[in-house]
Order: structure tokens, then sequence, then C-alpha cells
């Protein structure tokens, strides 16, 4: 009754879901997806380092940007070849979910954490002056944090907390481990890295030794002179001249287990913070509506090191199971 | 088709059966996971309450494909009219615990399709999927609810079926 082979139709697919790594931006080092090693062990619910989950997407469009001419040749003329001219693309999608990645990469400038405040600070539109950060203490790891008794005491579950560097007067890319701003010159807030640092994670239990995380640190294990602040939530601003840039993978998984890869190495946004509404249901047009951030972002060229060409996507097919090629 | 339609029930009794051991139905002698095909059983005057009845549809079928595609509609009917222990007073709870069963059962949407004509089945090289199921309304009959939920399944037709 079985037969070893079948001819797949086209993949059938549910939803797009996205995956997020950071761009080294001072050395414009992306990281790379080899679909031949991770393509087919890639957990979609839980990715391998350095990849973090952005959710389910809608509205994947990819638009191919790049321009080829023909030279002409003869009389009359007729094309002898094609040559590539310009080279680029760009992505646009909707995120299904609100979260400091998903905000940040929607935005056209820097996210900023929104530092729970000092008491009696003023009224500032970034977030008024932060309440004093805490060390972060030798033998913490991603997911626990160690602390003073007297400075863990005042944090609660539930919680977000950020961890990183004081700004010192430092210049060029600030974040860890992801960018989250550029200084041109050098600034006076001291929590300024904290205000743009992807270096988030939720208290889950808080205890006289620390803080308990419920999710990893994506840095990582905090390093020497980090510090810790509260974080009650998040604000990005029209206007600025920083453009956050992210490794961006695109996973598409058929019906028959065939999957579908699309790897930007270097996307950018392009666009400013834009949000569209979908209704709940079609019934009740203007009534309850879901809120998703808009995206749009330019693919950056990298060097493919096989051959040297430019490229600025990968796109990669895994087939079913016993289909035929 | 008719592998596709074995290998959706058996993927949803199967589940069931992990969800819910205590969803059992005695039939024809044997104790099984509560759910069955109204095609393959005796035909029922009334249909049985706590137990999930899968009922096969309509039928379509795309040939203009590399493989023929089937989509064949199922209908899953539950019922219940409570419990005696509370008087039938937690009728709502055990229909919203049905509904929550089904919900989990048809995850994930897809399962291997198998030949259940062979002992033991034989796998075959594709698998089945479907889309979320659509939920009907309760009904109302006296002091027993019902509810029924239709999904589309589809399957691709292989060599030799």
């Amino acid at each position: 009754m079985a037969a070893n082979w079948w001819v797949a139709p086209a993949p059938v697919t549910r939803r797009v879901r996205a995956y997020f790594a950071p761009v080294n931006r001072a050395t414009q080092t992306p990281v790379l997806f080899d679909a031949a090693t991770q393509g087919t062990s890639f957990c979609l619910d839980a990715p391998p380092v350095p990849w973090i989950g952005l959710g389910w997407i809608e509205d994947f469009n990819r638009q191919p940007l790049s321009k080829t001419a023909a030279v002409q040749t003869g009389i009359p003329a007729a094309a002898l070849q094609q040559v590539r001219e310009t080279l680029g693309a760009q992505v646009s999608l909707q995120f299904l979910s609100w979260t400091k990645l998903t905000m940040a990469l929607a935005t056209g400038s820097q996210h900023m954490n929104l530092l729970a405040p000092a008491s009696g600070a003023a009224a500032a539109a970034d977030g008024a002056q932060a309440a004093a950060a805490v060390v972060v203490q030798s033998g913490s790891t991603a997911t626990s944090i160690v602390l003073a008794a007297a400075d863990a005491a005042p944090f609660g579950a539930g919680q977000i907390v950020a961890v990183d560097v004081d700004n010192t007067g430092q210049t060029g890319f600030v974040g860890s481990p992801v960018a989250g701003a550029y200084l041109r010159s050098a600034l006076s807030d001291v929590d300024y890295v904290r205000r743009v640092t992807f270096n988030l994670a939720p208290v889950a239990q808080v205890t006289a030794a620390g803080l308990t995380l419920a999710a990893a640190l994506p840095g990582g294990v905090p390093v020497n002179g980090m510090k810790l602040q509260t974080v009650r939530g998040f604000v990005d601003r029209e206007g600025g001249s920083f453009y956050q840039e992210w490794s961006a993978l695109f996973v598409v998984e058929g019906s028959q287990g065939e999957r579908i890869f699309f790897h930007y190495p270097r996307l950018q946004s392009m666009s400013s913070a834009q949000e569209s509404s979908l209704p709940l249901s079609g019934k009740q047009q203007n009534r309850l509506e879901r809120v998703l951030l808009k995206g749009q972002f330019l693919a950056l060229p990298v060097s493919d090191p096989l051959d040297g060409e430019r490229v600025v996507c990968y796109r990669s097919f895994l087939p079913a199971a016993n289909a035929l090629v | 088709m008719q592998n596709a339609k074995d290998s959706f029930y058996m993927a949803l009794r199967t589940r069931l059966a992990a969800i819910d051991p205590q969803r059992a139905i005695l039939l024809r002698g044997a104790v099984r996971p509560g759910i069955l095909v109204e095609e393959a059983e005796a035909p029922f005057s009334q249909l049985p309450s706590d137990v999930f009845v899968l009922r096969w549809l309509g039928l379509g079928v795309d040939v203009d494909l590399g493989s023929a595609m089937a989509a064949e509609q199922a209908e899953i009917l539950y019922a219940t009219c409570g419990t005696q222990r509370f008087g039938g007073l937690d009728r709502g709870r055990m229909l919203s615990a049905m509904d929550e069963e089904l919900m989990s059962m048809m995850q994930p949407f897809h399962t291997p399709k198998l030949n259940y004509l062979a002992t033991p089945p034989a796998a075959l090289l594709t698998q089945v999927f479907w889309d979320e199921p659509s939920f009907a309304p309760v009904s109302v009959q006296r002091d027993r609810l019902s509810r029924s939920a239709t999904v589309t399944v589809y399957s691709y037709q292989e060599q030799g079926e």
C-alpha cells in the first residue's frame, strides 16, 4: 500500500514565526543561520542561543528591491547579458505581541526602558530621574541575581528589571547584548545605558539573597560592574537618528513538516512606530480590536564567505520526508 | 481518504486518553476512550452523553496538484447532563470541560497518516492536518446541554490509496 515517495504540492502553513539575534554593531557582525545544521533541529518554541523568539507575525511581506539591467549590443540592439545594478530588499510584517523586542524592532529609533523614578523626581517624557540602581554581586547567573539583603528587599515578584553598566561618559554603541543606542557625545545620565538596554527579565521570586528571574537575561551572566533597576514600561520617540539592527530569521513550517527559512543577516528598522488594529470579531467592527505593531525593515548586505558575493537574504527549504524534489 | 479519517480519529482518541483518562465509554463490551465514530457504530436513538461523537459530513477534492488533496468536514458532537453528585447543576461546567478537552485534542493540528487495515498499522508518507474547530452555540434540551464543533481535515492521496 505504502509508496516510498510522494509528490508534495506547495507548502500549506498556518502563520510565520520570527526570531531575533543581536548584531554586533561595532563590527557589523551578524548572527548567521545554517539551515543544514540547524534547520531540522531548530525548535520553534525554544530556539537555540542566540536566537530569541518574537512570536507569531502576520502580513509577512518580502519585497525585493534589486534591479537588473540588460547590456544591449548589436543593431538593432538586443540583450547580450544581464547585470545587477542595485542590491536591496525590504521586509514588512505585523507583530502579534508587544514585548520589549518587538516594540523596539518596530520603531525607527532607540527604544527606552521607563525606569522606576526616584521619590519626588520631576516628570520627564522619557521617564523621570530613576531611583538609584543596586549593585549586582558576584555569583550571579543569567537567571539568578545576587544582591545585598537590603538591596533585594524593595523588589517584588512580577516586576521587570534591567541589568547593565553605568553610563560613565562612554560614546559609541551602548547596551548589552544588543546595542540599544549610539552615543555621539558623552551624556551625564548615569542610568542611560540601563534606559536603552535589552538586558531585561521579569522577577519570579525575591529572597534575602537576591532575585530569581522568570527568564534568562539575554546578555547571560552579568559582568562585573553591572547594576540593576526596576522597569515600569517602555517608551520610544518619533525622531532621533538611531536605527535598530538585528539578524532576522523567519520560519514557515508546512503541514507536512517541510520548513522554509528566510534569513536576513542584517535588518534595519526603516519606519517610525506604527500600529494597526485588527477587530477581534468580524461581526463586531469598531468594537474590540487587537492592536498590532507594524514593522518595516531594510535588508543590508553581507559578504558571503563562500564566494565573496554580496547578498541580503538567504532562503532555505527543507523538504518534507519522502517528498520528491 | 479512509486512512485520513481513521488517522484523525485515532489521533483524537489517543490524545483524549492522555488528557482525561476518566472520560471513557463502555461500548460493545469494551471500555474505550470517550470518543467514537458515529458511522462505525450501530445507530443511536440519542447520542450518548459525556463522550465525543465524530461524524463525517462534506467532502471536497482538489486534483489539480502533484498529489490530490482531500478536504473532509468532520463534526464533533458532545452533550452532558452534569453529574448526579451535583444534581446536574454542574452541567455548564461539564460542558466547558469538554470544550477545553476538545481544543486540547485538536493540538497539534496534524498527525501522521497510517493505514489501519494493516496490523500493526502501517505508517504512510504524509501527514493529515486540519484547521481550528468552529464551535456552534450550546443547544439546550431540558437538562441536557450539547454542542458541536466542525473542522476540516485535509490529506494528500498517496500512491496505492
